[in-house]
């Protein structure tokens, strides 16, 4: 008996799987029967195939990020939405909504010291209406002489102490974002896909507009499919207090001039690859040439002195014009029974001087029921930019470039998490993941000089990730 | 014979043709039809993630465009 009902289970679920299939081979061809199978009703709420090819349906996906570093860095709040518009015959019109705060303390880039250190910052020029971004944090105002050749007006100053043997950072860091894409794509004749999208991001102190266009092919009875995508991006960075000049003593002053821009064209080639009926494949190389203003003009690096390691001086950051990257990435979906596994890999490396190996893996596990459980890893290596230093050393020649930023050094970063989604029917879900992300390195380099062999150089950070969202499909 | 011979071809080139193309036949794809078999079935947490390793990490792209959209890197 226990036999015959377990037999009886697995047919109905063969005669599910092969009704299911059949329905989706003959939805392109038959729309219009596709559309009345759809209307049909769904008591139980148990069909969870009820959007798909042929149908006109919409898609509304709303999610909540927030994020928090430790050691009281920045914390970052980002809500998003987008909405889908599918019609019948494969036409798409997405638009998309972005807002982020961000706020907190930042590595400057100086190296920490045995004595206190201070920095100095532009407040604003006198007499106009510009208004202080975040102030705050032990920071004093200061006033300051005029300076020939720089502003007449620029009179008062931002000054910062850090305590000894702490890493410099700014507490002043706060600024809000507003972005908005927008897409359409289309079957066009022969081609089964064609698109075009544009975007539009603002910050307070940094506007980018982006645009690409798409075109795809699909092959071998749709489980090959090839798309070519083109981006563009247009960066205009004004950063509060002027664009100071790389190299060159940190000042209170505001500088000139007050804008610089940045051009990025490149292009992703992706082959998707339907292996099996359980193992999904995708392959992407991507080309991405920069060009413009590529300096973080809040961020300095120490001249330190070469028998003390004391700090003498911050100068301002100085990175190349250009940058061209290249990447190869692949991603493997596989479907192993109680489980579907994610492995992605890529292989990262451009004209700066940097490589970087990544690899992902998540394993989405259903609970029974509605509810899944998702735990993911993934690790991440990278090599220095060429022109990445801790410090530099008084005295000697300055480089071309220098930089002291992190995130141009050599480390590893971890982050492991896990996703809980609970399915309200075939059209809801609602979804949570909570991620640890952490970024280890050398904080001891060998070639230390003098105090600096009992700092810890590396800045890294580990951070906290949690996020919330909804998806909801609705004709 | 020549019928089975006939026979023993038809199959033959009917095993050949199912092997020559890489992929499952259309009804089997059911699989491919859920979710979470779909290449990106949660974008927007992707674009979340992609923009903290993005302001965090010196590379970018491979999923997709390399851009960030925004100054914080």
């Amino acid at each position: 008996m226990q036999l015959n009902v377990l037999e009886a289970g697995r047919v109905r679920k063969r005669l599910s799987r092969i009704s299911a299939g059949l329905l989706a081979a003959t939805l392109g061809a038959h729309a219009a029967s596709a559309q009345e199978y759809y209307d049909q009703e769904d008591p139980l709420g148990t069909r969870n195939d009820t959007f798909g090819p042929g149908v006109a349906y919409s898609q509304v996906d709303a999610a909540l990020l927030v994020y928090q570093e430790g050691s009281g860095r920045v914390t970052a709040i980002e809500p998003t939405m987008n909405l889908a518009v599918h019609a019948a015959d494969g036409r798409q019109l997405t638009l998309g909504l972005v807002a982020d705060a961000v706020s907190g303390a930042t590595p400057n880039g100086a190296v920490p010291s045995s004595q206190p250190q201070n920095f100095v910052t532009p407040l604003k020029a006198q007499g106009s209406t510009a208004s202080v971004t975040g102030a705050s944090g032990g920071s004093t105002i200061i006033h300051l002489p005029p300076t020939p050749g720089q502003i007449a007006a620029a009179a008062l100053g931002r000054q910062y102490t850090v305590p000894a043997n702490t890493l410099p950072m700014d507490k002043g860091f706060r600024d809000h974002r507003g972005a908005a894409t927008i897409g359409w794509s289309q079957p066009l004749g022969n081609i089964s896909d064609i698109g075009i999208g544009m975007g539009y991001s603002r910050e307070e102190d940094y506007q980018a507009i982006t645009a690409n266009t798409h075109i795809s092919q699909n092959f071998n009875a749709n489980n090959t499919t090839v798309t070519l995508t083109l981006n563009g991006e247009f960066d205009s960075s004004s950063p509060f207090g002027g664009i100071p000049t790389p190299l060159t003593a940190m000042s209170a002053q505001w500088k000139t001039p007050t804008q610089r821009s940045k051009t990025q064209l490149g292009f992703v080639l992706g082959l998707t690859q339907v292996m099996t009926r359980r193992w999904l494949m995708q392959f992407n190389y991507s080309f991405d040439r920069q060009s413009g203003y590529q300096n973080d003009p809040y961020r300095v690096i120490s001249l330190v002195d070469p028998a003390t390691g004391d700090p003498t001086d911050s100068y301002y950051e100085n990175r190349p014009i250009n940058r061209q990257s290249q990447s190869l990435y692949w991603d493997n979906r596989l479907d192993l029974g109680p489980a579907v596994t994610d492995l992605g890999l890529r292989y990262y490396t451009d004209s700066w001087g940097i490589t970087s190996k990544t690899a992902e893996l998540s394993e989405r596990i259903g609970l029974g029921g509605s509810f899944y459980i998702e735990p993911s890893a993934r690790w991440y290596q990278q090599t220095a930019a060429d022109f990445f230093h801790y410090y530099l050393v008084a005295g000697q020649t300055l480089p071309q470039y220098a930089s002291s930023d992190i995130r141009l050094g050599a480390f590893t970063a971890t982050t492991f998490g896990a996703q809980f989604g609970f399915r309200l029917d075939g059209r809801q879900e609602i979804y949570i993941k909570g991620e640890y992300y952490s970024q280890t390195g050398n904080g001891h380099p060998a070639d230390a000089i003098g105090q600096l062999r009992q700092q810890n150089l590396f800045s890294g950070v580990k951070s906290a990730i949690v996020f919330m969202g909804y998806t909801w499909d609705f004709h | 014979m020549g019928r089975l011979l006939a026979r023993g071809a038809l199959i033959a080139a009917m095993l050949a043709c199912s092997g020559c193309a890489l992929g499952p036949r259309p009804w089997e794809k059911d699989l491919m039809a859920r979710r979470e078999m779909q290449i990106d079935p949660y974008p927007l947490l992707t674009a979340a993630e992609e923009h903290v390793y993005f302001s965090k990490e010196a590379s970018s792209g491979g999923r997709g465009f390399a851009g960030g959209g925004c100054g914080c890197n």
